[in-house]
C-alpha cells in the first residue's frame, strides 16, 4: 500500500474529503459565503477592483484641483476644501490605489506564473484585503464628518499636531492609513514566501519569470520601507492623543524627525510603485516582440540594486530643511546613482524591442507610452538630485510635473497595459483594440498637455498647494492648458471604463493564450477553474509555453505534473526549496472561512473607535481581534504525514525545518519587526545626537534593572534555542514545560526593562518619550511571544498536538529568539545611556 | 552549497556591503556635523576611507571572481559593479568637501 492509499494515517490531522473531486474541493463559495473566499484569484481581483475605485475617486479629486486652478482668482473651491481635496488626492493615489492594485495583480498572477495552485497563506491574503478595505473606508469616511485630512499627503508636523490641526482630521489619516498599511505588509510577507517556497518543480531562481523577481524585490522593500512610516504615524498619533512630545522642539523633539521617518518610507515608496509596473512591462514586451527579455541577468541585478539604493535617497526631499551640506551631497550622490540601475532596465527593454518586429497592440502602445514618459520623468529626477537646482525648484510645480511623469509614466501607463493584457485572463473576453487605441492617445496627449506644461509653470515660480493665484504673472495660460489637458486625460480613463463594461458582454471570446505569451498563467483557457493546475508541470525554461510544446499541445488538465494522483480531498500545493525550486514538501491550504474577515473587522472597530475617543470600544475590538487570531490558528495540525506526489516525489506535509514556508514567513515577519525597531532606534539616536542639552535632562536608566533586563533577554534567547531542539526532537511534554519557561522569561524581560526606565519622564523630553516608545514596542513583541507560547502549551495540554506536529514550537523558537535579541539591543542602548550618560 | 546558491550570495553580498557603507558614511557625517559633534572632520574622513576600502572590496569581489556554474553569472558581475560604483559615489562628498559646510 502506498502513502497515496493511506488517508487514515493522518495523525491528529483533518481528514479531508477524499470522496470529492479536485474541482469540488477547490469550488468557490457562492451567495453570501462568497465573502469568505480565500482564493488568490478572488482576493487578487478584489484588490484590483477596489484599487481602481480609489483611483477613480482620487482622479475626480484631481479634476477638482485642476478646475480650481483653471483661471486666476477662482472661487470654485474655498481654501480649506482645496487643502482637503489635494491632500486626499495624494493620499488615495499613493496609499489606497498604487500599491494595493499592484499587489492585487501580484496576488492574482504570481501563483499561476510560478506553478502553484494558490497563494501560500490564503487566509492572510483575505485578512490583508479586508484591512485595506476597512482602512480605506475609514479614511474616506472623513468626508462624511467634514473632517477630511488637509495637511498634505505627507502630513508634516507641526502643521498636523493638535496645536495647528485640532479635531480629528489628522487622526483619520494616521489611523486609517496605518490600518490599510497592514494589508501592504501582510501581502509583502505572503508574496516573499509564495515566491520563495511555492514554485513548480525545477523552477530555480534563474528560471523564474522576471515578474516574480520584480515582485520579490518589491515585497522586501515593502517589508523594510513601510515600518518607518508606521512608527512615525504611531508617534504622531501618540503625540496627538497623549501629548507625548516626539516632535516638540521646546523639549528636545524635532519636526524633522517626522520628515526623516516619512521619507525613509516615502522615497522607497516611489520604487515600490515603479518596480511591479516595470515587471509588467518586462512581461508584456517579450510577448509582443516574440522574443525573450534581453539581458535577464542584467535586469535581475538592476532590480536588486535599485531595491537597495532607493533606501539611500530619502533626504533629497529635505534639501531645503537646513541639513549639513555634506549630508546633502551624500544624498545627491546616491540620488544620481539610482539612475544607473534604472537605465540598465530601460536599455534592456529597448534591446528587447530591437530583437524583433513588435505587434503594436493596445498593451504595447501603453508600454511605449511608459518608455517615453518615464524616461522624461527620470531625467528631471536627475536634475532634482542636484542640490542647487533642487533649491530653486523645491515645492514648485516643476516637482509636481516630475513626480507625475515618474508615477503616471512609471506606473499608470504600465498598469493600463496590464489591464488590456490580462483582462482576457480575468473576464474571458478581449477588450476592444480600436477603443483601446483611443484610450491610449487620449491619455497620452492629455497627460503630456497637463504635466509637461507644469515644468514651465514651476520654472516660472508657481508654488505647489496654493489654492489660487493672481493674474498676469505668466501662469494663467499654462494653468488653463494644464486643466484642459487633465480633462482629456480623464476622458481617456472614462473611455477605458466604458470599454471594460462593454467588453464584459460584447467582447470577443479570448480563447487560450490569446496573446501567444510564454508564461504559465496562460496555460489554461481564460476564466479557468477555481484553482490553477490539476497537475503542476515541471518547468525547465523561463517561457515554458514557448519552449515546451506539450503544454499548449494538449488540454491543460492533461498536462503531466506532480500531484495529479493525490486525492486527499484537501486544498494543497507543492512547496519547494527557495533556491533550486526542487519540491521539498506538500503545503496544505485552508478552505474558505470568515475568520480573517471577522478579525480585520474587529481591528477596524478598534481603530475607528480610537478616532472617536471611544476607548472601551477600542479595547473590545482589540480583544475580539485577538480572539479572531486565536480561532484562526486553533486548528488541527497537518504535519506528521508523508504523501506520494507522483513523478518520484514522496514528500512530507508541512515539513518542520528552516525551509518550511511557515518558518520563512516567521523570518519575514521578523524582518518587518526589526525594521520597526530600527526606526525607533533611528529616532532615539537622532534626538540624542541633535539635542544634547535635552538629552542631558533625560533621567538615565537604572543600571541594576538594565543589567537584569539583559540577563533576562539572554535567558529568553537560550530558552528559545532549547525550545527549537525540543521541537525537533518531538518531545511534547518537555516542549510544554519550555513554553511555560518562555512565558516566564518574557514577563521578566518586560518587567526589568520597564523598571530600568521608571524614572524617565515620557512627557519631560522627546528622548524620554522615545525610550518609552521603544520599550512599548519590545514589550508588545514579548506579549506576542508570551501569548504564542501560552497558545502552544494549551494546544498540547488539550491533546491537539500529535507526534511530528511541532511546527508551531519550531516557529515560536525563531520568534522568541528574535524578540530576545530585541531585548538585548534595547538593554544595550539603555546600558550605554547609563554608563556613558545621556549628556 | 550549490553553484546557484553561491551565485545568490554573490548577488547579496555587494548589496549588503553597499547598505553597510551607506549607513557608515551617513553615521559618520551625523557624528561629525550634528550639534553633539562626536568626532572631528579628519577622523570622519579617515574612517570613511577605511569603510570605503573594506566595503568596496566586498562589493567588487563577486565581480572579479564570480561564482560560476549557474545562469546568474552576468547578474553577479553587473550587480557587484553597480554597487561598487555606488559606494564610490557615496564617499565622494567626503573627499571633495573640507567640512560640514553649514
Amino acid at each position: 500500500m502506498t502513502a497515496v492509499d493511506e488517508p487514515q494515517s493522518y495523525s491528529g490531522t483533518r481528514k479531508g474529503e477524499p470522496d470529492k473531486t479536485i474541482e469540488e474541493v477547490w469550488a468557490q463559495p457562492t451567495g453570501l459565503r462568497w465573502w469568505s473566499s480565500v482564493s488568490h484569484r478572488v482576493v487578487g481581483k478584489r484588490f484590483i477592483y477596489t484599487g481602481f475605485a480609489f483611483f477613480i475617486i482620487a482622479g475626480f479629486l484631481a479634476l477638482l484641483v485642476r478646475t480650481q486652478l483653471i483661471v486666476p482668482g477662482n472661487t470654485f473651491l474655498d481654501n480649506e476644501t482645496y487643502n482637503q481635496v489635494f491632500t486626499m488626492h495624494g493620499t488615495l493615489m499613493m496609499f489606497l490605489f498604487a500599491i494595493p492594485i499592484l499587489e492585487g495583480f501580484a496576488v492574482y498572477l504570481i501563483p499561476m506564473m510560478l506553478g502553484a495552485r494558490d497563494l501560500i497563506f490564503p487566509r492572510l491574503e483575505q485578512f490583508g484585503y479586508y484591512c485595506y478595505l476597512f482602512g480605506g473606508i475609514i479614511v474616506l469616511s472623513s468626508f462624511l464628518f467634514d473632517a477630511a485630512p488637509d495637511g498634505g499627503w505627507f502630513m508634516y508636523v507641526p502643521l498636523t499636531t493638535n496645536a495647528f490641526t485640532p479635531g480629528v482630521s489628522a487622526d483619520f489619516w494616521l489611523i486609517g492609513i496605518t490600518f490599510a498599511e497592514i494589508a501592504s505588509v501582510t501581502a509583502a510577507v505572503e508574496l516573499i514566501v509564495a515566491i520563495l517556497c511555492a514554485r513548480a518543480p525545477g523552477m530555480s531562481l534563474t528560471k523564474m519569470p522576471i515578474f516574480a523577481w520584480y515582485i520579490l524585490i518589491t515585497a522586501f522593500m515593502i517589508a523594510i520601507g513601510f515600518p518607518p512610516l508606521i512608527i512615525g504615524s504611531i508617534l504622531l498619533e501618540a503625540n496627538r492623543l497623549l501629548g507625548l512630545p516626539f516632535f516638540d522642539p521646546t523639549v528636545g523633539g524635532d519636526p524633522l524627525l517626522w520628515q526623516h521617518l516619512f521619507w525613509l518610507f516615502g522615497h522607497p515608496e516611489v520604487y515600490i510603485i515603479f518596480l511591479p509596473a516595470a515587471g509588467m512591462v518586462a512581461t508584456i514586451l517579450p510577448t509582443f516582440v516574440g522574443k525573450p527579455l534581453f539581458g535577464y541577468g542584467f535586469v535581475v541585478a538592476a532590480v536588486i540594486s535599485m531595491g537597495f539604493i532607493s533606501f539611500g535617497l530619502w533626504a533629497h526631499h529635505m534639501f531645503t530643511t537646513g541639513l549639513p551640506i555634506l549630508s546633502l551631497s551624500l544624498f545627491s550622490a546616491a540620488s544620481t546613482m539610482v539612475a544607473v540601475p534604472t537605465g540598465v532596465q530601460i536599455f534592456a527593454f529597448i534591446a528587447t524591442l530591437a530583437q524583433g518586429r513588435p505587434r503594436m497592440t493596445t498593451p504595447m502602445l501603453f508600454v511605449m507610452g511608459f518608455l517615453f514618459i518615464f524616461v522624461l520623468g527620470g531625467l528631471t529626477g536627475v536634475m532634482l538630485a542636484s542640490v542647487p537646482f533642487n533649491w530653486q525648484a523645491h515645492d514648485s510645480y516643476f516637482v509636481v510635473a516630475h513626480l507625475h511623469y515618474v508615477l503616471i509614466g512609471g506606473m499608470v501607463f504600465p498598469l493600463f497595459a496590464a489591464f488590456y493584457y490580462w483582462a482576457p485572463h480575468i473576464t474571458g473576453r478581449m477588450m476592444s483594440e480600436r477603443l483601446g487605441k483611443w484610450v491610449f492617445w487620449l491619455m497620452f496627449i492629455g497627460f503630456n498637455a497637463t504635466f509637461f506644461l507644469m515644468h514651465v509653470t514651476g520654472l516660472r515660480g508657481m508654488p505647489r498647494r496654493i489654492a489660487t493665484y493672481p493674474e498676469g504673472i505668466g501662469w494663467d495660460r499654462l494653468n488653463l492648458l494644464s486643466t484642459l489637458g487633465s480633462y482629456i486625460l480623464a476622458a481617456g480613463v472614462a473611455l477605458f471604463i466604458f470599454d471594460f463594461i462593454r467588453h464584459l458582454r460584447h467582447g470577443e471570446r479570448a480563447g487560450r493564450d490569446p496573446w501567444r505569451a510564454g508564461t504559465m498563467e496562460w496555460l489554461y483557457p481564460t476564466v479557468a477553474i477555481g484553482f490553477n493546475f490539476h497537475a503542476i508541470p515541471p518547468v525547465e525554461t523561463r517561457e515554458p509555453l514557448w519552449n515546451n510544446p506539450n503544454m499548449l499541445g494538449k488540454n491543460a488538465e492533461d498536462v503531466e505534473g506532480v500531484m495529479r494522483k493525490m486525492h486527499d480531498g484537501r486544498r494543497e500545493t507543492i512547496g519547494c526549496d527557495p533556491v533550486s525550486g526542487s519540491p521539498v514538501q506538500i503545503v496544505r491550504l485552508p478552505h474558505p472561512t470568515f475568520t480573517p474577515m471577522f478579525t480585520a473587522f474587529a481591528l477596524a472597530v478598534a481603530f475607528a473607535a480610537t478616532i472617536a475617543s471611544a476607548y472601551f470600544v477600542a479595547i473590545a475590538g482589540i480583544v475580539a481581534g485577538l480572539l479572531g487570531f486565536t480561532i484562526w490558528a486553533w486548528e488541527p495540525s497537518d504535519s506528521g504525514v508523508t504523501r506520494d506526489a507522483g513523478m518520484g516525489y514522496v514528500l512530507p506535509v508541512n515539513m518542520i525545518e528552516k525551509r518550511s514556508h511557515m518558518h520563512i514567513a516567521t523570518v519575514g515577519t521578523m524582518l518587518v519587526l526589526y525594521a520597526l525597531l530600527g526606526s525607533l532606534i533611528f529616532a532615539l539616536l537622532y534626538l540624542w545626537n541633535v539635542y544634547p542639552n535635552f538629552a542631558a535632562q533625560t533621567a538615565q536608566p537604572n543600571l541594576l534593572w538594565t543589567g537584569l533586563s539583559m540577563l533576562a533577554g539572554l535567558v529568553l534567547l537560550i530558552l528559545a534555542m532549547i525550545n527549537r531542539r525540543v521541537a525537533v526532537a518531538d518531545r511534547i511534554g518537555l516542549a510544554t514545560v519550555m513554553n511555560l519557561a518562555v512565558i516566564l522569561a518574557s514577563i521578566a524581560c518586560t518587567a526589568c526593562l520597564a523598571l530600568a526606565i521608571q524614572r524617565t519622564d515620557p512627557w519631560g523630553t522627546a528622548l524620554g518619550a522615545t525610550m518609552w516608545a521603544t520599550l512599548g514596542f519590545v514589550a508588545l513583541n514579548l506579549f506576542i511571544t508570551l501569548y504564542w507560547a501560552l497558545f502552544n502549551a494549551a494546544r498540547k495540554v488539550t491533546g491537539r498536538v500529535g507526534a511530528g506536529q511541532s511546527l508551531p514550537d519550531f516557529n515560536l523558537a525563531t520568534y522568541a529568539k528574535g524578540t530576545a535579541v530585541m531585548v538585548l539591543i534595547t538593554g544595550g542602548l539603555f546600558l550605554a545611556a547609563t554608563l556613558g550618560g545621556l549628556s | 552549497m550549490t553553484a546557484l546558491g553561491r551565485q545568490v550570495w554573490g548577488l547579496t553580498i555587494p548589496a549588503v556591503a553597499w547598505a553597510a557603507h551607506f549607513i557608515a558614511i551617513y553615521a559618520l557625517i551625523s557624528a561629525a556635523c550634528a550639534p553633539r559633534g562626536l568626532i572631528d572632520i579628519p577622523l570622519m574622513f579617515g574612517l570613511g576611507i577605511v569603510a570605503t576600502v573594506l566595503f568596496g572590496i566586498a562589493a567588487l569581489w563577486p565581480t572579479i571572481r564570480p561564482p560560476k556554474g549557474a545562469a546568474l553569472t552576468g547578474a553577479v558581475r553587473v550587480g557587484g559593479l553597480i554597487f561598487a560604483v555606488a559606494i564610490l559615489f557615496d564617499v565622494l562628498p567626503l573627499i571633495f568637501s573640507s567640512g560640514c559646510g553649514g
